[in-house]
């Protein structure tokens, strides 16, 4: 265990660019874009379906929001601070992508495979720290930064209610927001088991190609498909693959109405039932099981992959 | 002694139709310092490699009781080695590099890496990409001889290194590492630094070893004399492996004539190991 936990940082500083600069930036990018409106432009913020009028600044229209929508306004906070996260998790899947493409060709490409391989590490431990840490810390990394630009934009506007004198504990909707950081990491690690399969497959083209591992990950499953159209004329490898990604939500969450009643409906739905029905209605899906079955026989081959190269 | 690290029964290798290893049968004991000499592709580092579990191979081979090929990383224990390239990994700090290797090496000991390196001038927090060629391999070799390994292979270990440090590398591989529980294998170009730290030579060509033995008794059997002038006719009769004239003296090479008949044609001395290799490879020796 203390020699995954030392491989795992490892793979933390090897990447330390893409898993804790690049949300850093973003994040503080997006705080910095939020002290400026707040500060400047009281009224740029917007809150969809409410019908707000005669907005002098920002204290004034959540006076006006407490007042007409008590209930909502909570709700309408955390949802507002998720959005402006938004910048920060575009990354988040390049950086999952470039990082497994990557870590088991460029220690071929400047040997130091040589000095890895010269400890007493075995080569399965070394692959699975190179699928885990992507995978399964990095989102933690990006979360904690996003928490931290959650809290410090809070931070912000509080500064700026208190000035303009209104209503700062509505900025403050903590249970809430703890508890969407919580159905946040439920709901991405179904995603993530979802995924393993097309994850696993960029693994096993990083541990496989010598030379250009992009055009090997993306060419191979498009060749397929092509393929695959001409010859039956079906699309089931396009289909499975979409599913795998983020189509299955579709599915699992088809049954949940859609007309939702203001951001604390919306909320209650996200935080509450969505967890639970992605959970019950993945582990009754074969093709759940079955894509955990391809990404274990991918996750294999890299690891005999990785015995043998030098 | 009995003990082998190295036990090796026809072990071989092939790409293709290249055979890069051909029948090779080979024992290595405890407490010996090996040079493994041959030109470039001619197997050394493919037969360390096989050793090492770095390659796939047919026929047997044992490196202390394990299997390479199987067992790389529990061999990795008691078996430390510096390939023939540069292969710290460049984005990370020397201290980090210490750092992972204190974390996932049971035998390394960081007081005795941190004395090597206090010696040169690697800093602990610069990046081993901004380090000189010369820096990266200080740092390599302290790492390693920080390691209580008791098989050391070293290929080509001080490949862009000063002279100063090089005579000082091999002076402190035998007094601070090196003792009878270890082994250790060393290639190099260099012969004439390492041939008198050595205590067995393996001479390899085209993937078969050419000749394996002790260094004293090697040395022993190949003598060069500059023949007195008049004695030309008498030393040819002795039939030397090779012939060649310096400053207007002939100057005669002897493999396993006695020391005492040579003596009387002339100045005798001993080959370099060098020298050796050049007339074994040749054929002159056979």
């Amino acid at each position: 265990m203390k020699t995954f936990v030392a491989l795992m940082k490892r793979e933390i500083l090897d990447g330390k660019n893409g898993y804790v600069w690049t949300p850093v930036i973003l994040a503080g990018l997006t705080v910095a874009l939020v002290a400026m409106s707040a500060a400047g432009f009281g009224n740029v913020i917007e809150f969809n379906d409410m019908e707000v009028h005669n907005i002098g600044n920002f204290s004034e229209m959540l006076a006006r929001g407490m007042a007409e929508k008590p209930d909502d306004i909570p709700a309408g906070m955390t949802i507002a601070y998720w959005g402006m996260s938004v910048l920060t998790w575009i990354a988040f899947p390049f950086v999952v992508f470039f990082s497994l493409l990557g870590s088991l060709y460029e220690e071929r490409r400047d040997r130091s495979i040589l000095f890895w391989k010269s400890m007493p590490v075995a080569d399965w431990m070394e692959v699975l720290a190179k699928l885990v840490t992507p995978i399964f810390v990095s989102p933690f990394i990006f979360l904690g930064v996003v928490i931290a630009a959650q809290l410090a934009i809070a931070i912000l506007l509080s500064l700026v209610v208190i000035v303009q004198g209104g209503p700062v504990l509505a900025l403050w909707p903590l249970g809430l927001m703890v508890g969407s950081w919580f159905s946040m990491v439920g709901h991405y690690m179904i995603w993530a088991l979802w995924a393993l399969p097309i994850l696993a497959w960029v693994l096993l083209v990083s541990a496989y190609a010598n030379r250009m591992p992009f055009l090997w990950a993306v060419l191979t499953p498009v060749v397929l498909m092509v393929v695959e159209e001409l010859l039956f004329d079906t699309q089931t490898l396009a289909m499975w693959i979409g599913d795998h990604l983020a189509g299955w939500q579709g599915e699992a969450f088809a049954h949940i109405k859609d007309d939702f009643q203001g951001p604390r409906d919306v909320f209650a739905t996200i935080i509450g039932n969505m967890q639970w029905d992605a959970l019950t209605y993945s582990v009754s899906n074969p093709s759940f099981w079955i894509g955990l079955v391809i990404a274990g026989g991918f996750v294999f081959g890299a690891i005999e992959l990785r015995k043998r190269a030098v | 002694m009995t003990e082998n690290v190295i036990e090796a029964r026809g072990l071989g290798k092939h790409f293709g139709d290249f055979s890069a290893l051909k029948n090779v049968n080979l024992d290595v004991p405890l407490g010996r310092i090996v040079g493994v000499i041959g030109a470039n592709g001619a197997g050394k580092t493919t037969m360390l490699n096989a050793v090492l579990g770095l390659t796939s191979y047919e026929g047997e081979l044992k490196v202390l009781g394990h299997n390479p090929a199987k067992e790389r990383d529990a061999l990795m224990k008691d078996v430390c080695f510096i390939a023939d390239v540069a292969t710290l990994p460049k984005w990370m700090k020397v201290v980090d590099v210490l750092d992972y290797v204190e974390a996932v090496h049971p035998r390394f000991s960081r007081a005795k890496a941190m004395d090597f390196l206090s010696r040169t001038n690697v800093p602990l927090d610069r990046k081993v990409r901004a380090l000189s060629k010369g820096m990266t391999v200080q740092l390599h070799l302290a790492v390693v001889m920080s390691i209580d390994a008791r098989l050391l292979v070293l290929d080509e270990p001080t490949l862009g290194l000063d002279v100063i440090f090089r005579k000082r590398f091999y002076q402190s591989l035998l007094e601070e590492y090196f003792d009878e529980e270890r082994t250790v294998i060393i290639t190099t170009h260099q012969v004439e630094e390492v041939e008198h730290i050595l205590t067995d030579v393996i001479f390899i060509r085209d993937g078969e070893i050419v000749l394996e033995a002790d260094m004293d008794e090697l040395t022993q059997q190949f003598i060069e004399v500059m023949v007195a002038p008049g004695k030309e006719d008498e030393a040819k009769a002795l039939r030397p492996i090779r012939q060649s004239s310096t400053f207007g003296r002939a100057t005669c090479v002897y493999k396993n004539i006695d020391r005492e008949t040579l003596a009387k044609l002339g100045e005798t001395r001993r080959l370099g190991l060098a020298d050796i290799f050049v007339a074994t490879m040749t054929g002159e020796g056979q």
